[in-house]
């Protein structure tokens, strides 16, 4: 049995073993049941929780009937082990949807609740009656919202482009300079892109201050990391055919990469740049929502003040808007491929 | 007299450790049409790629026309790779830009970086990209797309490609083989001519061996990245040809 296969079954179960204990203690008893533990996590506690891993680990080693034990031993086990461990499995998963409905204090009572329900039904009633005097400054700030997202789109270009590039590891691999500068973009990439647009947003607001401004360099940022990673998958799932054939002419590198990579990627890459122009309008509506301007920061204003109406106007218009370019994307694309 | 092309005990390992070639030498002289054959996996396409240094050997020599080939790099590299044309089974054409356009990307080595890359070919090299196309049969399709053009009509554009390069030496990696019969003799008939008329060294690795026999003025078989014959086409027998091919392999199912 290898080493590395035994580790990981250890590994699961000790895991396991430290999951179920913390949710049977903080969940289940200091939720549910409405016991107290303390606020934070004491010294006592965490080594609860490793003896759990370890006393679980153990037990799998031992009795061969846990999940971890069934990584190693699955064909061997006697149907005792085997049903012992399929039940653990199964009040893992039990203790974990009964673990979110707790945390999400998911209520029907509140859902349907003569009080609630009057106040939605007010609330749509007033959507369904939008109120069409204000479609104007709707239409003025869904345009500033359209160009907010633009700005944020072609401003990303030039700087995906390259990054595109120059994060591809088919054409980054060949040197170890190359290789270290293709690893650093990989990770740059996939941090900003991980964090959402509306958390940049937050952060250039304190930056340049909460505005139209700041809602574009967030969308930009994210945008450069974004195109860049599906840029440069393509460029990495191309027909290294071509770029052989015309590095066997004698072709300069920057030649081989103009007339072997970009006629392969070309098309893909205005798809994606169409597609994320279009996302970018959804997301600029988002993060008008904290002032990043636009209909965003309009619907806002609105729902301060409780004017149903114009809110239900304003959402009218945004899906409006949002469905006329998911379709011309979508059609564009179409044309491309 | 020194042969044009010389590979000196060459042998290639790929990173993966696989031994693509093993102590080949092979000598290739002017003028001649040498066909490789050997098995797939037995080494033919990194043979050729020896030749113009798209691999680069990890023991022995390459030299071509007595120079020194076997570990250049940067411009001298290209330079090399210049004067050495090349045409792959896959044809390796961008399919959507027009024959002219593909013809033209043979002569980059000798347009400036810039310039190529605004698409800027001259009026010289235009009408010498027509003329390459002229020899191939192809003048009259220079502003059609590549994708509207039959697997044949593909295979000589690349080849019109390749003489952009004023070759002294032609490499064809299995240039027939995603082609149907005919085609393959139309295919194969154009670098015949090629080598008979314009005197061009021609290095093409083959499958079948009826098409060597026809074309060839001589064969080198690899097996296993081995040289396991080197002679006339006239002089394998069916005993050789089983120790090329392996026990089982008939002639037959490869006429
Ligand atoms: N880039 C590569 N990396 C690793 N192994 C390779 C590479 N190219 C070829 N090989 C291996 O080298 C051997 C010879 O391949 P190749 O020269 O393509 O033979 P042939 O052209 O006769 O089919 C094969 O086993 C193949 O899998
Ligand atoms: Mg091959």
């Amino acid at each position: 049995m290898s080493l590395a296969l035994r580790i990981r079954a250890l590994l699961a179960d000790a895991l396991l073993g430290a999951y179920i204990g913390a949710v049977v203690y903080r969940i289940v008893w200091g939720q549910i049941l409405g016991g107290s533990p303390p606020e934070s996590v004491t010294l006592a506690e965490w080594l609860g929780y490793a003896g759990c891993a370890g006393g679980f680990a153990l037990v799998g080693q031992l009795a061969r009937c846990t999940p971890g034990a069934w990584l190693l031993w699955r064909e061997s086990m006697r149907p005792w082990q085997r049903t012992v461990a399929q039940h653990v499995v199964w009040a893992t998963v039990v203790l974990t949807i009964w673990t979110g409905w707790s945390v999400a204090r998911v209520s029907p009572v509140e859902f349907f609740s003569a009080k609630g329900l009057e106040s939605a039904a007010r609330l749509f009633g007033a959507l369904l009656r939008p109120e069409l005097s204000i479609l104007d400054a709707a239409l003025l700030a869904m345009l500033q919202t359209i160009y907010i997202a633009l700005m944020a789109t072609l401003l990303g270009l030039p700087p995906a482009l390259l990054l595109g590039f120059l994060a591809a590891r088919n054409l980054m691999r060949a040197h170890p300079v190359t290789f270290a500068l293709y690893a650093v973009l990989r990770v740059w990439i996939n941090f900003v892109r991980s964090v959402e647009p509306l958390i940049w947003a937050v952060i250039f607001s304190v930056w340049v201050g909460i505005g139209p401004f700041a809602g574009m360099l967030a969308m930009l940022l994210h945008t450069v990391a974004a195109l860049a990673k599906l840029y440069s998958e393509q460029v990495e799932s191309i027909d290294p055919g071509l770029v052989e054939a015309v590095e066997s002419t004698g072709a300069h590198p920057i030649q081989v990469v103009f007339y072997g990579v970009v006629p392969q990627v070309l098309l893909p890459f205005l798809a994606f740049t169409i597609y994320r122009w279009d996302s970018n309008v959804r997301m600029a509506t988002v993060i008008g929502l904290v002032g990043g301007g636009g209909i965003g920061t309009l619907l806002m204003q609105y729902q301060g003040l409780a004017r149903w109406q114009e809110v239900g106007m304003i959402v009218l218009l945004i899906a409006a808007v949002v469905w006329v370019m998911d379709y011309l994307s979508a059609r564009i694309r179409e044309m491309l491929s | 007299m020194r042969a044009q092309i010389e590979l000196l005990g060459v042998t290639k390992r790929y990173p993966n450790g696989v031994e693509a070639l093993r102590n080949v030498t092979v000598r290739v002289y002017r003028g001649e049409f040498l066909a490789v054959i050997g098995l797939s996996g037995s080494g033919k396409s990194t043979l050729l790629r020896c030749i113009n240094r798209l691999v680069e050997p990890s023991e022995g020599r390459v030299y071509f026309e007595g120079e020194d080939v076997t570990h250049l790099r940067g411009e001298a590299l290209r330079r090399h790779r210049q004067r050495i044309g090349m045409v792959f089974q896959q044809f390796n054409l961008i399919e959507r830009r027009s024959v002219l356009e593909n013809v033209l990307v043979g002569a980059l080595g000798r347009v400036p970086v810039w310039r190529s890359l605004l698409g800027n070919f001259s009026a010289e090299l235009v009408q010498e990209a027509l003329h390459n196309l002229e020899i191939v049969g192809l003048a009259e399709k220079a502003a059609e797309p590549v994708r509207a053009l039959s697997g044949g009509q593909k295979q000589r554009v690349a080849i019109a490609r390749a003489l952009m390069q004023r070759p002294q030496v032609l490499l064809a990696d299995e240039p027939v083989a995603s082609l149907d019969p005919a085609t393959a003799h139309s295919v194969l008939r154009y670098l015949e001519q090629l080598n008979r008329e314009h005197g061009l060294t021609i290095v093409c690795s083959l499958h079948f061996l009826s098409l060597v026999r026809r074309y060839a003025s001589r064969v080198v078989a690899l097996r296993t990245g081995e040289l396991v014959f080197e002679g006339a086409a006239e002089e394998i027998t069916p005993e050789r040809f089983r120790h090329i091919y392996g026990e089982e392999a008939e002639e037959v199912e490869l006429r």
